[in-house]
């Protein structure tokens, strides 16, 4: 019998919502693969031809959360500067991501950690990809040219880093988070600033000589 | 003598050599900072308010407590010194402090020996100068606190802040229902922050007992502890906020704002707008001496009436905390920092009042040595605390009018009070630094108003209308 696409997309569509109830209510660690078939009314064998691992079934809930993120962020007013820009971005994620906090560190250190380069997962990989080019667009949209590798490293050092924090962030409302944030991006644009400039003041002098 | 800032950097603590590598030595680091002007980058600002100037701060404050060392044996003065130490990398592990530094700066202010007012100055500079929340970081506060964006929870929401507040800062908005608000948002996590730390601080700088005025020193260290975590409460502040509105009717021209609940948090204070202009903005419009005066008058009966009836001391008696309304009304803003007197407390304030009353200098003794634990076997100490405590209640006792403006006045009280600190004379109740702070605040800003009052009558009034029979005093 051929499984037509709209009935694939259904049954996937069905794992990642019965999927996300039981890591919030069971927690991520005590849900296994059977559980989440079972609850799916599916065969663990075919939970498989879905999801390799329950990590990929968490990168997959976060993928689709941040893409709803980014439809928001899109529609949103515009930022003053390049540094509010990135928090409204990354605030916007987290309002996203927010239902799912407690079980998302596992799939942050495996599918964004800045470590893991070169053994990504694909949708980790996409999401990574996805989310720096939005950081590319802002910068060249606040004046900045092209943002050079190790920009794009420290950036995402950075973001990941805030992610983590959060993840496991105990303040009232995650309150710690949006300091940590702040401060972590204003570090960056600064410091993006300052490159910019003294690239510009070396090249000056070139000009002068 | 108020030191220097290259003396108070050599009489620093030395750091340990287990410093971390790469990191310049504090004396190096704060050296530099007294030799270069302050960056104005957003970045490099909020890294020297979160370490150097808060630094800066401390090597005061060190200097201050070193004197209690002098005359100590060698072993306990090295155990101060390690505390101080220990005190120090907790501070350099701060990283936030832009509200800390201020607080420290208005702890500092009580005692000019160690604080000039080039210090005082300079830290209500940084207070005022503190980087902004951008709207970004402000919507997700928002947000977080009252469960949707300033948009919708609002109909109108300024983006730019019309003043910084000490732990974040002040927006103008309107409600649904048409009010128009202000609405003061606290920095993310500062308040819980500055609280943790600073009660990790304290016991550090309180290493030892060497006398009687030391021991007291500490509890009012403690005092102001407390007080500072009462500062970082909103929820505290609206609390005072109503209890004081409630004592004040249309006809006494003094406007306390309305908090409104349903908008306010331990993190969101919003409260009426009040359409009012500051101190300098009031005096640049070079107003008449009768206006002042009225202005002045009120601010003293918001005094006593928020005293003698509420049992509570506007502690912050500061130019920032009253507004002048165009059709002269006096506006009073800002609650976070009140004493409450309760049980004993009042009992003292009640007893204190007799001197203040009488104008008797045997009753101003009798009430020094209450206050600050003395006996006759202190005399020199009992003198100049008796011409310190002249020079405070003049005004009310002699009745009549009374020149604020006398520069020669406000000279001899402050020299009366740096002497007393010189003199190490700190042995006093715990509130005495927020009573001083008190003082010298309406003090100061009936100086600048250049007021001429007379106190008395304003002070009978407000005592009379709580029922409360003075007729004991004429005996």
């Amino acid at each position: 019998m051929r499984i037509t696409a709209q009935a694939k997309s259904e049954t996937r569509h069905r794992i990642l919502e019965v999927a996300a109830d039981l890591f919030r209510t069971k927690g991520f660690e005590s849900t296994t693969t059977r559980d989440v078939a079972q609850a799916a009314g599916i065969a663990t064998g075919t939970l498989f031809n879905y999801f390799a691992t329950k990590e990929t079934i968490v990168t997959e809930l976060a993928a689709e959360a941040l893409a709803r993120a980014r439809k928001q962020f899109e529609k949103a007013e515009p930022s003053e500067t390049f540094e509010e820009a990135l928090f409204a971005l990354v605030a916007i994620e987290l309002r996203q991501l927010r239902p799912s906090r407690k079980y998302i560190a596992p799939m942050l250190e495996t599918a964004l950690s800045p470590l893991a380069a070169g053994q990504r997962n694909e949708p980790g990989e996409e999401l990574r990809v996805r989310h720096l080019e939005m950081v590319v667009s802002l910068a060249h949209s606040h004046g900045f040219g092209e943002l050079s590798p190790v920009a794009l490293q420290l950036y995402w050092t950075l973001y990941t880093g805030a992610l983590a924090f959060w993840a496991k962030d105990r303040s009232p409302k995650q309150e710690d988070t949006l300091a940590l944030l702040d401060e972590s991006l204003a570090m960056f644009a600064a410091w993006l600033a300052d490159s910019a400039n003294e690239t510009k003041r070396s090249n000056g002098s070139n000009n002068t000589e | 003598m108020p030191a220097s800032l290259p003396e108070l950097i050599a009489a620093l603590p030395h750091e340990e050599e287990s410093e971390e590598p790469g990191q310049p030595g504090l004396s190096d680091a704060l050296e530099r900072v007294a030799m270069r002007p302050v960056p104005v980058g957003r970045f490099r600002r909020l890294r020297l308010l979160g370490t150097l100037q808060a630094q800066i701060a401390v090597a005061y404050l060190f200097h201050w407590l070193r004197g209690w060392f002098k005359s100590a044996d060698e072993n306990k003065r090295l155990l101060a010194e390690t505390h101080w130490r220990t005190a120090l990398r907790v501070l350099n592990s701060m990283s936030y402090l832009r509200g800390a530094v201020m607080k420290a700066g208005q702890m500092l202010a009580n005692f000019p020996d160690i604080a000039p007012r080039a210090f005082v100055e300079t830290l209500e500079r940084l207070h005022f100068d503190a980087p902004p929340m951008h709207w970004s970081l402000l919507r997700e506060m928002v947000h977080n606190e009252l469960g949707d964006d300033p948009e919708n929870v609002f109909a109108e929401f300024d983006k730019r802040a019309f003043a910084a507040a000490s732990l974040g800062q002040v927006h103008r908005a309107r409600l649904q229902t048409g009010e128009q608000v202000a609405v003061k948002i606290q920095y993310p996590g500062i308040a819980r922050t500055i609280r943790e730390d600073f009660r990790n601080l304290f016991p550090f700088l309180l290493p030892a007992r060497l006398s009687n005025d030391w021991e007291n020193t500490k509890d009012q260290f403690e005092d102001l502890r407390l007080r500072i975590e009462a500062e970082t409460d909103y929820v505290q502040e609206a609390a005072n906020l109503e209890k004081v509105r409630a004592l004040f009717r249309e006809e006494d021209g003094i406007v306390v704002p309305r908090v409104y609940r349903e908008f306010s948090t331990a993190r969101v204070l919003t409260m009426d707008w009040i359409d009012g202009v500051h101190m300098d903005d009031y005096l640049a419009r070079n107003p008449s001496q009768e206006e002042r005066n009225e202005f002045a008058r009120k601010m003293l009966r918001a005094w006593y009436r928020i005293l003698f009836t509420g049992r509570m001391l506007y502690a912050d008696f500061h130019p920032g905390n009253f507004l002048f309304l165009p059709d002269g009304r006096l506006g009073l803003i800002d609650f976070g920092f009140m004493l409450h007197y309760e049980g004993e407390e009042w009992e003292i304030m009640r007893r204190m009042d007799r001197a203040l009353t009488t104008g008797r200098r045997d009753d101003r003794i009798a009430a020094i040595k209450e206050w600050s634990n003395t006996t006759d076997e202190e005399p020199e100490r009992i003198r100049l605390m008796e011409e310190f405590a002249d020079w405070c209640w003049r005004s009310r006792y002699c009745g009549g009018e009374f020149d604020f403006g006398d520069e020669a006045d406000f000279r001899r009280g402050v020299d009366l009070f740096t002497e007393m600190v010189r003199k190490r004379y700190s042995r006093a109740r715990p509130s005495t630094p927020t009573v001083s702070r008190h003082q010298f605040g309406w003090r100061s800003i009936y100086y600048r108003l250049k007021a001429k009052i007379d106190v008395r009558p304003i002070c009978e009034e407000e005592v009379k209308a709580t029922g409360w029979d003075r007729s004991e005093y004429a005996a």
